[in-house]
């Protein structure tokens, strides 16, 4: 398999230059380079709970990505799954708020069954427009991202707002503290479990399943797949669903894990790094999981940061969005390369 | 046939080719072809679908250099592949697709071609109408200015198109197949048109299918066959349609004996696919169905002949399940299914080998197994989900290997086979166990010799083993040598019916309407 080898390692090389050029601009800008970078490695490894930082950002970059490899899979581009993920975070809230007395596990499950649903939800409007009209789902899928904050901020500043709070943010209530399968370090034998599960049935259903096949052949030809008989708007619509079900689902985890309430425009760009995640993670579960874990170190280094360097936050986010620049373009250029091997002169 | 050196006069052709060729690949689409064209007349360019007449239109406009010889436009020699020196020689194309932006105005897609724009960038509205009120007077009045192009009915869209020939002060016309999409009334509409441009000096080269309109419209005609060119141009007054018919389709070779294959009489005949009354939507480039009545039995194969584009397309998709049926019925081995989705004919025996193998057939990025085993894939609703892939290769290598499909392993993908393979891979999914009724569309074009036989061997062996064929080809020989029966599709209706020995004459008037 040489050109998988040379596919991951222009994967790697890009975010090595993604790296280099933010590291040359920091520098310009008057930074000094090599305490960011040592910077980078204590907020992601060595610092005292750095890791478990590390794997608590991981966890919902993960889930979400694998959605969007789920939707690429059969050649939609989801990239709402911040809005899947808050209205799933809202679903499970208003399940353990509104059960308080109710036996923990099955509080717990009822309240990602309702995000999953809620999730679903979501990603299913954008996709019935793609399958019954083609409207763009990159376009429908962000717009209802933003439906799905303002959702969030609503819902938190209004009807779930915690009347005894002080914060200036507008929170919720939090759930009880049995709710939660994991501590405020947002990591435990559960949450694992629970994270490592989904992707190994994810991974099943994508390689080993007769769907996941058909999925594969409605995302590389839908044309072919409809002669053979293959209902293309049921696939479509089914991916879709699976895929907002995982970001549905992200956004529980964080309820009952790290989150415990609400807060206005919570973990903002976790939606949008896991496309980029997908990307690096060259559309493949395991390849997803991979670049789920660095991603969730950046974010945890973006956070640490601040205390070891002068560095305004913002300035790491430059280097997801270098690397988001420079996969978007390999990936269109890949796409641009097909298209053009498939066109060919036509005689008479 | 003197060559012109002084300027141009009325005696210089407006069109002059000399010994032009161009090739695809292996594929020889012009050889030799020297024309010239007479100012101020109506030339028309016949032949079948493959025969050179785009490439022609094309060579002639510019838009393809040909490998040798020369093109000179009212006396001026173009530099291969020039379009800019055709346009300003006087030379406009106007395209077998409609080339107008489909949501500019009327008037703003004719400024944006026109030779002469106003010097100005910006411009009000009403001067713009004002502009070219004239224009457009004879196409549909002054109000069709403001309207969007796309919201047009087609054929003031083709009118249009020839405007906007017109308005880049074009004095030759090369219009590619501009009745394609046109109803008879809107046809007899556009002639009239073209009589007139030519009553005023306008010289045209129209690229022509139907035997009939060329008699309609034509001074001149020419016939290209395989890329050469065969007949003319000639005084259309001099030619019958019978000669014209019979260049298009070409001599008869020597297998061509109407291989009349015995029908087994021992076997008890049985419907296995059936058409009552099947009428259809058009498409975007072909007529829809008129009320197809269509049977297929058990051992047999029946051909579908046809000059491609006369609703062959609609007729496989609507047995495929691809296209609704908007009057009558469809059976399959007797069981209705007119409304039922294509996975339920798929699963009923009805085998597909589709127009365009390489878009339709396979998926190209796909890996080998993955292509062969996409019938696995459906209806399967109650097994366990869970599958070996490890089987699925193995059953796609057999298959392959028995249809002698050349491959290195079954992971690569499908577009690194050749066409040959492509269509092997093709049959070995298609040709598999459950077929009771095969519709094999158009199943040898661009193969080689050998390849070419193999697909037909295939077909009767297929035949012999008690399945029924729909053939739909465009390839006379192979319809004369593989059907059983042949029936002629013209204008998205069966308009005549044959039983071998064929009368390749007959075949071929019923095919481009022709009168004799």
């Amino acid at each position: 398999m040489t050109g998988g080898l040379q596919r991951v390692a222009s994967t790697v090389l890009l975010v090595v230059v993604s790296f280099m050029l933010t590291a040359l601009i920091l520098w310009v800008s008057g930074y000094r380079v090599g305490t960011v970078l040592s910077g980078i490695i204590q907020g992601s490894i060595t610092a005292t709970g750095a890791a478990t930082s590390t794997i608590r950002w991981t966890i919902p970059l993960l889930l979400i990505g694998l959605g969007v490899v789920i939707g690429f899979r059969a050649g939609f581009f989801n990239i709402g799954g911040q809005g899947q993920f808050y209205v799933g975070a809202c679903s499970a809230l208003v399940v353990s708020l509104g059960w308080r007395e109710g036996p923990v596990p099955l509080v717990i499950m009822c309240g990602m069954i309702a995000a999953i649903l809620a999730g679903m939800a979501w990603s299913l409007l954008p996709g019935y427009l793609r399958v019954q009209f083609g409207t763009d789902e990159v376009l429908t899928t962000l717009m209802m991202s933003f439906i799905g904050a303002l959702v969030l901020q609503y819902l938190t500043a209004g009807p779930l707002r915690n009347p005894s709070g002080t914060g200036q943010t507008a929170a919720s209530e939090r759930i009880p503290e049995a709710f939660r399968i994991t501590d405020s370090s947002g990591v435990s034998v559960t949450a694992l479990l629970l994270v490592g599960g989904v992707a190994v049935l994810v991974w099943l259903l994508l390689e080993r399943t007769r769907f996941g096949l058909t999925m594969t052949l409605v995302g590389r030809n839908p044309t072919m797949a409809r002669w053979q008989g293959i209902d293309v708007r049921r696939v479509g619509l089914g991916t879709f669903a699976l895929s907002g079900a995982l970001s549905g689902l992200a956004g529980a985890v964080e309820l009952h894990g790290p989150g415990a309430r609400l807060v206005t425009g919570f973990s903002p760009e976790v939606g949008f790094t896991a496309v980029v995640v997908a990307l690096v993670g060259m559309l493949s579960v395991w390849g997803t999981v991979v670049a789920a874990v660095f991603f969730g170190g950046l974010q945890s280094a973006i956070l640490f940061l601040p205390i070891v360097t002068d560095l305004p936050p913002p300035a790491l986010v430059l280097l997801h969005g270098m690397v988001a620049f420079l996969v978007t373009i390999k990936f269109r250029a890949v796409r641009r390369r097909r298209a053009g091997l498939a066109a060919k002169p036509v005689a008479g | 046939m003197t060559v012109p050196s002084g300027p141009a006069s009325a005696e210089v052709p407006a069109v002059r080719c000399r010994s032009l060729g161009v090739s695809f690949g292996t594929v020889q689409a012009l050889h030799d072809i020297s024309l010239d064209l007479a100012a101020g007349r109506i030339h028309a360019l016949v032949g079948q679908n493959g025969a050179g007449k785009t490439t022609l239109a094309k060579v002639l406009g510019g838009l393809q250099a040909p490998d040798n010889g020369t093109v000179c436009i009212a006396g001026n020699q173009i530099p291969p592949g020039d379009v800019r020196a055709a346009k300003s020689a006087g030379l406009a194309m106007v395209h077998q697709h409609f080339s107008l932006p489909p949501s500019f105005t009327v008037a703003e897609a004719l400024e944006l071609t026109a030779a002469r724009p106003e010097s100005h960038s910006v411009y009000r509205r009403t001067e713009l109408y004002r502009r070219w009120q004239n224009e457009v007077a004879e196409v549909g009045g002054t109000n069709v200015l403001a309207t969007r192009i796309r919201d047009l009915p087609v054929e003031t869209r083709q009118s249009l198109e020839i405007v906007r020939a017109l308005v880049s002060e074009a004095r030759i016309l090369l219009l590619d197949e501009p009745t394609a999409l046109l109803t008879p009334a809107a046809t007899d509409t556009l002639f009239e048109r073209l009589r007139g441009l030519r009553d005023d000096g306008v010289t045209i080269l129209i690229v022509l299918h139907k035997l009939r309109e060329v008699a309609a419209v034509a001074d001149t005609v020419s016939v290209l066959r395989d890329g050469k060119l065969v007949l003319g141009p000639s005084e259309i007054s001099g030619v019958s349609q019978g000669q014209l018919s019979d260049a298009i389709v070409g001599p008869a070779p020597d297998t061509d004996r109407a291989i009349a294959v015995e029908a087994a009489t021992d076997v008890e005949q049985q419907l296995l696919l059936e058409l009552v009354r099947v009428s259809s939507r058009e498409s975007a480039f072909e007529p829809g169905l008129a009320s197809i009545d269509l049977t297929v039995e058990a051992r047999e194969i029946v051909g579908i002949a046809g000059v491609e584009g006369n609703g062959q397309r609609s007729l496989v998709s609507v047995i495929a399940g691809l296209s609704a049926v908007t009057e009558g019925s469809v059976l399959l081995g007797g069981e209705e299914v007119t409304r039922a989705p294509p996975a339920r004919r798929r699963l009923r025996g009805l085998r597909l080998v589709p127009f365009d193998r390489n878009s339709e057939g396979i998926s190209r990025s796909a890996p080998l197994w993955l292509n062969q085993s996409a019938l696995r894939l459906i209806g399967r609703r109650r097994q366990f989900p869970l599958i070996s892939l490890r089987q699925y290769k193995r059953q796609a290598s057999e298959a392959m290997d028995l249809w002698r499909v050349r491959y290195n392993t079954v992971a690569q993908p499908a577009e690194s086979l050749s066409g040959g393979n492509v269509q092997r891979l093709v049959l070995s999914r298609e040709l598999a166990s459950g077929l009771e009724v095969l519709v094999a569309a158009q199943p040898t074009r661009g193969l080689d010799f050998s390849a070419t036989n193999f697909v037909r061997s295939s077909l009767r062996g297929l035949r012999d083993a008690g399945a029924g064929v729909l053939l739909v080809s465009s390839d006379l020989d192979e319809l004369f040598e593989l059907s059983d029966r042949l029936l002629v599709m013209y204008g998205g209706s069966i308009v005549a019916r044959f039983n071998a020995p064929y009368d390749r004459q007959a075949v071929g008037d019923a095919m481009t309407g022709a009168l004799r």
